[in-house]
C-alpha cells in the first residue's frame, strides 16, 4: 500500500473559503471547503493560467476573477460562460487531515461524461482500451472507418481537414477529459472527415462508439443527458462567437 | 504577409499589412481573436509563435508578465509580421458576429480639447470617414511623437459617426495624457484602430440597466446612456448609474448626466459617490436631479441597489480596484450571473 499524499490540515481551509496547497510531489491545488465537504481542484484556471485561489468564492460558486469563468465547487461542472470543467481531484478527510483521493479516469473529467451515473461510467470504462501513441503517430485518416472514439488522457492531439495538400488546420485536443472522433457515437457519419495526429507522446482511451451507445441506451437518463453536451460540444465548433 | 492561426477550434488565415500588428490584422478579416485591453497590458492576446518571425514593436509591454518564458509565446496586440507567420492560440476562436461593427485603422484630427478637472480633459476626434461603432466600445489611438497605443472609450454614440469624443484622465509619466496635457494640441493627427470591446449595450438586452463608473471609466457609460436615450430605454427598463470620483472638484459630466435624467426622472437613477469627505451641502442644491453618496462607488452601489437586482444587466470601467470591488459585489452579493455583467479593467 502507498503513503496516502498529505494535502494540508483541514484547519488551514478558511470555512466556506478557498486555499491553495502544494503537495509533497509538487502539484498545486486549489482546496475549497464548503460546509463539512472539502473539494480539491486544479489550482491554475484552465482559461488563461490566472490562479483560481484570486478567484471569488461564496461556499458554492467558485468564480475566476480574470473573466468570470465559474464552476460549481461541488463537481467541478462550468456555470455560466466557463467553456471548461475544472479538474477535480478527489479529497480524504482523516481526523483533520486532507489527503489526495483516487484519481478518477479521464472519462470522468471530460465535459462529455462527466459526472453521469457512475454505473454507467463504469460500464464505459470497461469498454475503454488504454494506447499510447508516440509523437507524431496518426490515429487516423480521412476516409477511415469512424468506428472508435477516443477520451484524451495525456498529451495534445492535433486534427487537419481535407486531405493531401489541401488542408486545413482542425483545432488540437490538450485537456485531461477531451473527447475526440466523436463521429462514432452519431448516426451516418461512418467515415473521419479530418486526420488526428499526436503532436507529442499521448495516452488515450479508446472506446467503441457502438458499444458506447449501447450502455447509453441502457440508461438513459444518463443518455439523455451525455447526448445534450454531444450536442453542445458539436455547436461550440460550428458556432460563431454571436452577441452576448 | 499571410498569418495563419491555428485555434482550439480551427484554423484562420488572414493577411497582415507590414507594420501592422497581428492582432488588428485578425480582427480587421473578421477573426474574433481573443484580446482584452488591444495595447499590451493584459496578456489575453497571447499566443505561440509556430513558424516564421515577428518582431516585438514594444518588448516592455507589461503584459509579457502572462508569457511564459522560452516557449515562444507573444502578444498578438505587440507583434508584427516580419514574413508569413503560423500562431497557435489555445482557446476557442470563431468567426466574428456578423452583427458586430468591423473594427479597422483610420486617421483623424484631435478637436476642441477642454479641461474638465484637473486631471481630466476632453478631446473631439474628427475622422477621415464615418465609423459605426457600438455603445461602450473603445478604440486605441496613438499620437505623434509618443510610442505605441492608447485605449479610450467613446464617449457619444450614433451610427456613422463622423466624430468620436473621448475623455482623458492625466497619468504621471502616461504618454498620451501628458503629450494632450503638455499642450494645445488642436488638429494634431492622430491614428487610430477600433472598434473593439465587447462590454456593449444595445437594447434587444431587454434587461435593466446598472452602470459602475470609477473616474473616467464613466466615458463607456456616456455612449450607453446616449444610445439609451436615444432609443427612449428608460420609458420600458430601470437604469441605474453610479459613477465615483474622490470629490465634488473631481466630478464632471453634471450637467450632460441632469439633462439624460430630466428625460426619464421615474425610471433613472444616476448617484455621484464620493470616496474622500461627505457630501457638500451644495451638491443636492446644484444638482436637483442627481443623488450623491458619501464612500466608494461599489459601496455606494451595494447600498442602494440591495433588493433591485432582479433582470438586470451590469456594465463596469474604471480603475482596476473599483473594478474588482463592484464585481464582487455583483457576484456574491447581487448573485448576477457572469453573462450580465459587462466589464473594462485596464485603465
Amino acid at each position: 500500500m502507498t503513503a496516502k499524499t498529505f494535502v494540508c490540515r483541514a484547519a488551514d481551509v478558511p470555512a466556506n473559503g478557498i486555499r491553495e496547497v502544494g503537495t509533497a510531489g509538487g502539484l498545486k491545488l486549489l482546496v475549497a471547503n464548503a460546509g463539512d465537504d472539502y473539494y480539491g481542484y486544479q489550482a491554475i484556471c484552465p482559461h488563461q493560467d490566472v490562479p483560481l485561489c484570486e478567484g471569488l468564492y461564496d461556499g458554492s460558486v467558485l468564480t475566476c476573477h480574470m473573466h468570470l469563468w465559474q464552476w460549481d465547487v461541488r463537481t467541478g461542472a462550468p456555470i455560466g460562460l466557463a467553456e471548461a470543467p475544472l479538474e477535480k481531484y478527489p479529497l480524504i478527510v482523516e481526523e483533520g487531515a486532507i489527503y489526495l483521493g483516487v484519481q478518477p479516469s479521464a472519462l470522468d473529467v471530460g465535459e462529455l461524461f462527466h459526472g453521469i451515473a457512475p454505473r454507467c461510467i463504469e460500464a464505459l470504462v470497461a469498454l475503454a482500451r488504454r494506447e499510447t501513441h508516440e509523437l507524431g503517430s496518426v490515429l487516423y485518416r480521412p476516409g477511415d472507418p469512424a468506428a472508435d472514439f477516443f477520451v484524451l488522457e495525456a498529451g495534445r492531439v492535433e486534427f487537419l481537414i481535407g486531405r493531401d495538400d489541401r488542408t486545413s488546420p482542425g483545432g488540437f485536443m490538450l485537456k485531461k477529459g477531451e473527447v475526440f472522433g466523436w463521429a462514432a457515437l452519431l448516426d451516418g457519419q461512418p467515415a473521419r472527415i479530418a486526420s488526428a495526429r499526436c503532436l507529442e507522446r499521448s495516452e488515450l482511451l479508446r472506446i467503441n462508439g457502438r458499444a458506447a451507445l449501447q450502455v447509453l441506451e441502457s440508461e438513459p437518463a444518463a443518455g439523455f443527458d451525455v447526448m445534450r453536451r454531444l450536442a453542445a460540444l458539436i455547436a461550440r465548433y460550428l458556432a460563431s462567437s454571436g452577441a452576448k | 504577409m499571410r498569418v495563419q492561426v491555428n485555434a482550439r477550434n480551427r484554423g484562420f488565415q488572414f493577411e497582415a499589412r507590414p507594420d501592422e500588428q497581428v492582432l488588428y490584422a485578425g480582427l480587421r478579416a473578421g477573426v474574433d481573436l481573443p484580446y482584452e485591453c488591444g495595447t499590451g497590458t493584459c496578456g489575453t492576446c497571447k499566443a505561440k509563435l509556430v513558424a516564421g518571425r515577428a518582431r516585438d514593436a514594444w518588448p516592455q509591454a507589461p503584459g509579457r508578465k502572462y508569457l511564459k518564458p522560452g516557449q515562444g509565446e507573444i502578444l498578438m496586440c505587440q507583434c508584427v509580421a516580419e514574413g508569413d507567420l503560423t500562431l497557435e492560440v489555445s482557446n476557442f476562436v470563431n468567426a466574428s458576429d456578423p452583427g458586430a461593427c468591423t473594427p479597422g485603422a483610420c486617421s483623424g484630427l484631435l478637436r476642441d480639447q477642454k479641461t474638465l478637472t484637473h486631471d481630466v480633459m476632453s478631446f473631439g476626434v474628427e475622422l477621415d470617414r464615418p465609423r459605426d461603432f457600438d455603445a461602450g466600445q473603445f478604440v486605441v489611438m496613438a499620437a505623434p511623437g509618443v510610442v505605441g497605443y492608447r485605449a479610450y472609450s467613446m464617449v457619444n454614440y450614433e451610427r456613422a459617426a463622423r466624430r468620436l469624443e473621448f475623455v482623458v484622465k492625466r497619468k504621471l509619466g502616461g504618454g498620451f495624457s501628458e503629450w494632450l496635457f503638455g499642450s494645445v494640441r488642436e488638429g494634431a493627427p492622430l491614428a487610430l484602430f477600433g472598434p473593439l470591446g465587447k462590454a456593449t449595450f444595445y437594447p434587444a438586452v431587454g434587461r435593466n440597466i446598472l452602470c459602475i463608473a470609477g473616474g473616467s471609466g464613466i466615458a463607456g457609460m456616456m455612449s450607453i446612456l446616449a444610445r439609451a436615450t436615444e432609443e427612449r430605454y428608460f420609458e420600458s427598463h430601470d437604469g441605474w448609474m453610479f459613477f465615483g470620483v474622490r470629490t465634488m472638484c473631481d466630478a464632471f459630466f453634471l450637467e450632460e448626466l441632469s439633462r439624460i435624467r430630466g428625460n426619464f426622472p421615474g425610471r433613472l437613477a444616476i448617484t455621484v459617490a464620493l470616496s474622500d469627505g461627505p457630501v457638500p451641502a451644495s451638491a443636492a442644491r446644484d444638482w436637483p436631479g442627481l443623488q450623491f453618496a458619501h464612500g466608494l462607488v461599489h459601496e455606494a452601489v451595494k447600498h442602494a441597489m440591495a433588493g433591485k437586482y432582479r433582470n438586470v444587466r451590469a456594465y463596469v470601467a474604471g480603475p482596476p480596484l473599483a473594478v474588482d470591488a463592484a464585481l464582487r459585489v455583483l457576484l456574491l452579493e447581487a448573485k448576477l450571473t457572469a453573462d450580465n455583467i459587462r466589464y473594462d479593467k485596464f485603465t
